[in-house]
């Protein structure tokens, strides 16, 4: 069964006038990506890369220079507040709160500014609050809350709203190891039982292998892949090689496998390469034939997602685009 | 109509609440008020001609009710969008489907009606404390000042526009209150084009009241014409300004900027 299409982002462009210069910045040039119902997108990239733009514009609080971004079929710049009927975000963490209200009051003030009366939500503050385990913290000011008990509650102002997608801009950042986990877990719930759709934008790698499906890595202000998380783990992984030799490497070796290999790293005895063509395993073998360099084995690397995001990135940088899935 | 009423209430809780847990300002503003209006009652016997005296206190008191009304009107909801911004919760309001203005909106309807609940209330007891009883046209004075008041929100939308924009304008909201104190004290009968300006006609008008006793019959049909039509201009124009400016700054990328 094909998967429905909740957004459509196509050929987004965004270009600044950068502040007190006439410098024009371009950044996002041409992003274009789906998201389904019911799935968790990551949306990654370095700093810089036009994340942030791309999620802004998602939200409308960014009008593109170029492009259009649909959600469920409407041009939410033509309709931004019919289209935030759907959408809502987590953008600053716990800085989208009053600190200075309490947990409670705060779940109450969001949903009464999307025309809410505090009874008829009633039922769902209670239920979140369940579901974030912040009951018994319900009548205490956000200032007294730990770091993680507030970005929860960021996270259940934004599931109050009830809106189909949830975007969510690092989530897990400054959050300890337990934390981090629970919010993981919490958003696994919250799609597997409410059906809602996530799009995350992070630089924590273990959380986009752990709850991602499908990721978009954005470098430059493109799109440099677009592919699920598990096929670009195979992919790397069926390119990386890693070779143990006993004799060192000459400066003349080094410069030859910088100069074939973008992505490599030379660590003593071992170098570790990923291939961008099979040959290219053929090129190796001869920069190390050619000064008679011994080889002890060579082996077939596991990788991580974080490995192959680095890699995705480098590449992405040498060449303008690495992948773009179907 | 049902969901705006949900927003006022929502927005009147959240400053109601703001207003108990930041007590220190909320204090400091009852004691000034207070004390401002016991030096009015009492003050104006002492430096102020006797025949005069009643007709002066109830008129300086007015004018300054409404002075500040129409302060808080004007710069409230350009602090809003600054102190927002400097949260971090711009963005979040700016999420909601209802639209930025209508939370503005709310918000400076939840400010009018607890202010003037806290004003009223400080009156009644500074009176009570001077035994000083005054007595004005509540039926006259109201309509005209609720009226006069619809312009001035239009003006506080076209200083929330430019506040979206240019975020540092403190400085300027804070100089309105001289400009506004001199629009306040300038009869229109001295100037008579400032009936193009925003609430002159409005103050004009309850000058009269309070001074040459003027009733509902004593003003013509252009007065009224004059005093509806420049607060629908103000508030039409200060929501078609506050919108553009919201669109320039999404363009921009200015809304999170601090």
């Amino acid at each position: 069964m094909e998967k429905e299409k909740i957004i459509e982002v196509k050929d987004l462009q965004k270009i600044y006038k950068k502040r007190k210069m006439k410098e024009l910045v371009q950044a996002v040039d041409g992003v274009s990506f789906d998201v389904y119902r019911g799935e968790i997108l990551g949306l990654l990239g370095p700093n810089g890369a036009g994340k942030t733009t791309t999620i802004k514009s998602i939200c409308g609080l960014l009008k593109p220079n170029g492009g259009a971004v649909y959600i469920n079929g409407l041009d939410s710049s033509k309709n931004r507040l019919k289209a935030l009927n759907d959408i809502s975000a987590v953008l600053e963490g716990n800085r989208n709160l009053y600190w200075r209200l309490t947990v409670k009051e705060n779940l109450e003030y969001f949903i009464g500014n999307r025309g809410v009366s505090r009874k008829q939500a009633q039922g769902k503050i209670n239920e979140l609050l369940d579901l974030f385990n912040l009951k018994s913290k319900e009548n205490e000011l956000v200032s007294s809350l730990s770091r993680g008990m507030q970005q929860k509650l960021a996270i259940a102002v934004a599931l109050l709203a009830d809106t189909e997608v949830l975007l969510l801009d690092e989530p897990t950042l400054g959050l300890d190891v337990e934390t981090g986990y629970e919010v993981r877990e919490m958003l696994k719930r919250i799609v597997k039982e409410q059906g809602k759709t996530i799009i995350i934008s992070t630089h924590d790698m273990p959380v986009v292998q752990d709850l991602c499906e499908r990721t978009v890595i954005i470098n430059g202000g493109k799109v440099i892949a677009d592919e699920k998380v598990d096929n670009l783990i195979k992919l790397f992984e069926s390119r990386a090689y890693c070779f143990t030799i006993t004799d060192e490497l000459t400066e003349h070796q080094k410069m030859a496998i910088q100069e074939n290999f973008p992505i490599y790293h030379i660590n003593e005895n071992q170098i570790e390469i990923t291939l961008e063509k099979d040959d290219d395993l053929y090129i190796m073998m001869d920069i190390l034939k050619e000064e008679q360099t011994h080889i002890e084995k060579i082996d077939r690397t596991t990788v991580d997602f974080e490995q192959v995001f680095m890699k995705l990135i480098k590449e992405g940088s040498e060449n303008e685009t690495v992948l773009a899935s179907s | 109509m049902k969901q705006f009423w949900h927003l006022v209430n929502a927005n009147t809780r959240k400053e109601f609440i703001e207003l108990k847990r930041y007590y220190p300002n909320t204090i400091s503003m009852i004691l000034t008020f207070y004390f401002i209006f016991l030096a009015m009652l009492l003050g104006i016997h002492v430096v102020g001609d006797p025949q005069m005296a009643d007709t002066n206190i109830q008129y300086v008191i007015v004018n300054y009710v409404i002075w500040f009304f129409m302060l808080m009107t004007l710069q409230d909801l350009g602090f809003t969008i600054l102190i927002e911004a400097q949260r971090g919760t711009l963005e979040q309001l700016f999420m909601s489907p209802k639209g930025m203005w209508r939370i503005l909106l709310a918000r400076i309807t939840a400010n009018f009606f607890l202010n003037g609940t806290i004003v009223i209330f400080l009156l009644i007891l500074s009176m009570l404390t001077a035994n000083q009883w005054l007595y004005f046209r509540v039926d006259l004075i109201l309509p005209i000042f609720l009226i006069t008041t619809i312009g001035m929100v239009g003006i506080g939308f076209l200083l929330a526009g430019l506040a979206i924009i240019v975020k540092q304008i403190q400085s300027f909201l804070q100089i309105l209150q001289f400009i506004l104190m001199g629009l306040t004290f300038v009869p229109l009968s001295v100037a008579p084009y400032l009936v193009f300006a925003p609430f002159v006609k409005g103050v004009d008008m309850i000058r009269h009241v309070m001074i040459h006793g003027y009733t509902w019959t004593d003003f013509t049909a252009l007065d009224y014409s004059a005093l509806i039509l420049n607060s629908i201009f103000y508030i039409v124009l200060g929501l078609l300004v506050y919108l553009r400016c919201e669109k320039v700054a999404m363009e921009k990328g200015l809304l999170s900027q601090y």
